[in-house]
């Protein structure tokens, strides 16, 4: 579904061969080399999960998709269920997960979230499309780190229960795991809720929380801070400021699968300080950073590991004609960027575009760090998951005090 | 698909309209308030000899405009903010045409969406509480207009 793998073979030695080729920020066939100083931490307790870049559940074909698994259990019992692939997400908040998933044998019913008086829905937005489903509530323990979180509110997306879609919650569906992409997904982005402060007392209430007398007559409404969904890690006890995703390198042709970590907290143990790394803080509002790409500055960059590309817009770099949407260079490119945080800091992003349909070739392959694709919004300059393999990436959330400062910041 | 940096928008003087009529892609000046309506938003007009643009600015702070023609239709709209305005809305008789397109598969995920049809085309981009996105009818844009004043 993700992938769109271009069914023309091309031989691999293609991009060996086609080294050079100069262009704007020169050109180079290797991928620039990871910082010497990447210490990835080993998974295990109380706070690195294990996270694992995969073509995804079945029938997805995912490409520089991250997952965990979160075992979910009925508040207060022990009555749980373990789910894989749950896509590791800094761009949004909240844990969702795909409502097939918890209903495939063995099944688990969740409690449903209520406002006092109705259980509660969401038409949860996306660039591309929307979830719908009910809100309900979980404990939730992460299986290799044992962090846990207790009656928290969780979206389950295409709840059958809850067939009808309001007619305002606008957007393409991607109420099942083919169009969404995994069994569910772990937002662990720089704000505390999904929604926040826009939620809480709109005068015309937004379409992003829905009340449901009954499950067929939904209405948006507003809903308080404390009633929505919030970032899972802000309930991680003492590895609540923040993550660090911690993926290696990839080589230049891509690779079949990665693992990594996903680590909880910053400066909260001695295996999540920040070292060296240079804090960026965003915009409080929007997340934002600013960059400058080939002397141009985009205003709307960020780290995102759930973004499956490089998504910039450089009419210089040719388009694929296979798999539309992402570049396909002749040769690979060595681009360079200089993101800049609300505080002025700076901080340099060397990362590499290669040939997407040479690439796409091996279809085997499901990691791969050079490629990039046009950016929906001219001004947005979103560094995804191949800026990942390398480095490791902090996000902290907003309000946090961390030893790099309050959040909300990037930092690597 | 080719995007083009945006410049900055070379409208002329900012004017308050009283009473102005809003309609969503596609839709003419005289159909509906709908949008304004809806949206309880604040109104901001502005007109250039080609163009005008009608921004609702809302109270949670997402700021939708519609660009009408000098023959009163609604030739673009565009919107930013921490949600996606009703797309149904904004898209009109267009959103069937939208829905089919979007459905396909697509690269760029969750955060990027790109729809160019010979008679729609539909940029949407962004992670929660910062979403941005512009669609423009292209047969309907005025002479000499640059979609780069979209935004």
């Amino acid at each position: 579904m993700r992938k769109f793998v271009a069914l023309a073979l091309i031989q691999l030695g293609f991009l060996a061969a086609c080294g050079g080729g100069g262009g704007y920020g020169g050109g180079g066939g290797t991928p620039p080399p990871p910082p010497p100083t990447q210490t990835i931490a080993t998974p295990g307790m109380p706070n690195v999960e294990k996270m694992t870049v995969d073509a995804g559940p079945a029938g997805v074909n995912a490409v520089n998709t991250a997952y965990i698994s979160v075992k979910v259990c009925v508040p207060g019992t022990t009555t749980c269920k373990t789910i894989d692939h749950i896509e590791v997400d800094t761009g949004s908040i909240g844990l969702r997960i795909m409502s097939s998933v918890l209903t495939t044998a063995p099944a688990i019913t969740l409690p449903a979230e209520t406002n006092g008086t109705n259980p509660l829905a969401e038409c949860l937005q996306f660039a591309d499309g929307t979830s719908w489903g009910s809100l309900a509530i979980a404990d939730i323990q992460l299986p290799v780190s044992g962090e846990t979180a207790t009656n928290l509110h969780v979206q389950v997306i295409g709840d059958p229960a809850y067939a009808t879609i309001p007619t305002d919650c606008t957007g393409i569906p991607e109420n099942t795991v083919a169009s969404f992409g995994a069994n569910g997904i772990l937002g662990v982005g720089p704000f505390i809720q999904d929604c926040g402060s826009a939620c809480v007392a709109a005068v015309t209430p937004l379409t992003v929380y829905y009340s449901c007398p009954s499950p067929n007559t939904c209405a948006a409404a507003n809903a308080s801070l404390a009633e929505q969904v919030p970032n899972p890690v802000t309930l991680f006890g003492a590895d609540s400021n923040g993550v660090i995703v911690e993926l290696p390198a990839v080589g230049s042709a891509g690779s079949a699968t990665t693992s990594g970590s996903l680590v909880f907290g910053i400066g909260t143990r001695t295996n999540n300080g920040l070292g060296t790394a240079t804090v960026l803080p965003e915009d409080p509002i929007t997340g934002w950073i600013s960059g400058t790409y080939k002397g141009t500055v985009y205003t709307k960059a960020y780290l995102d590991s759930g973004s499956n590309a490089n998504f910039f817009t450089d009419s210089s770099l040719t388009p694929c004609p296979t798999n539309t949407g992402f570049y396909c260079p002749a040769s690979t490119m060595s681009e360079t960027a200089t993101l800049k945080g609300a505080n002025a800091a700076t901080l340099t992003a060397n990362f590499s575009v290669a040939n997407a349909d040479t690439l796409f070739s091996v279809t085997s392959y499901t990691a791969f760090s050079n490629l990039g694709g046009t950016n929906s919004d001219p001004m947005g300059f979103d560094l995804g998951l191949p800026f990942y393999y390398g480095h490791n990436v902090f996000v902290a959330i907003e309000n946090a005090n961390t030893a790099g400062g309050i959040g909300p910041y990037f930092a690597y | 698909m080719k995007l083009i940096r945006p410049v900055v928008c070379s409208l002329a003087v900012a004017v308050t309209v009283a009473a102005p009529a809003f309609a969503a892609l596609g839709g003419d000046a005289t159909s509906v308030q709908a949008d304004l309506v809806k949206m309880k938003g604040a109104l901001r007009t502005t007109s250039s000899a080609t163009f005008t643009v009608h921004e609702i600015t809302t109270s949670y702070g997402t700021v939708v405009r519609e660009y009408l023609s000098p023959g009163d239709k609604v030739f673009a709209v565009s919107w930013r903010g921490p949600v996606i305005p009703d797309l149904r809305q904004m898209l009109g008789t267009y959103y069937g045409q939208y829905e089919q397109a979007a459905s396909t598969p697509h690269v760029g995920g969750h955060r990027h969406l790109a729809i160019e049809r010979p008679g729609l085309v539909v940029q949407s981009s962004g992670r929660m509480r910062a979403f941005s996105g512009r669609a423009w009818a292209p047969d309907l844009l005025p002479q000499n207009f640059s979609v780069s004043d979209i935004n």
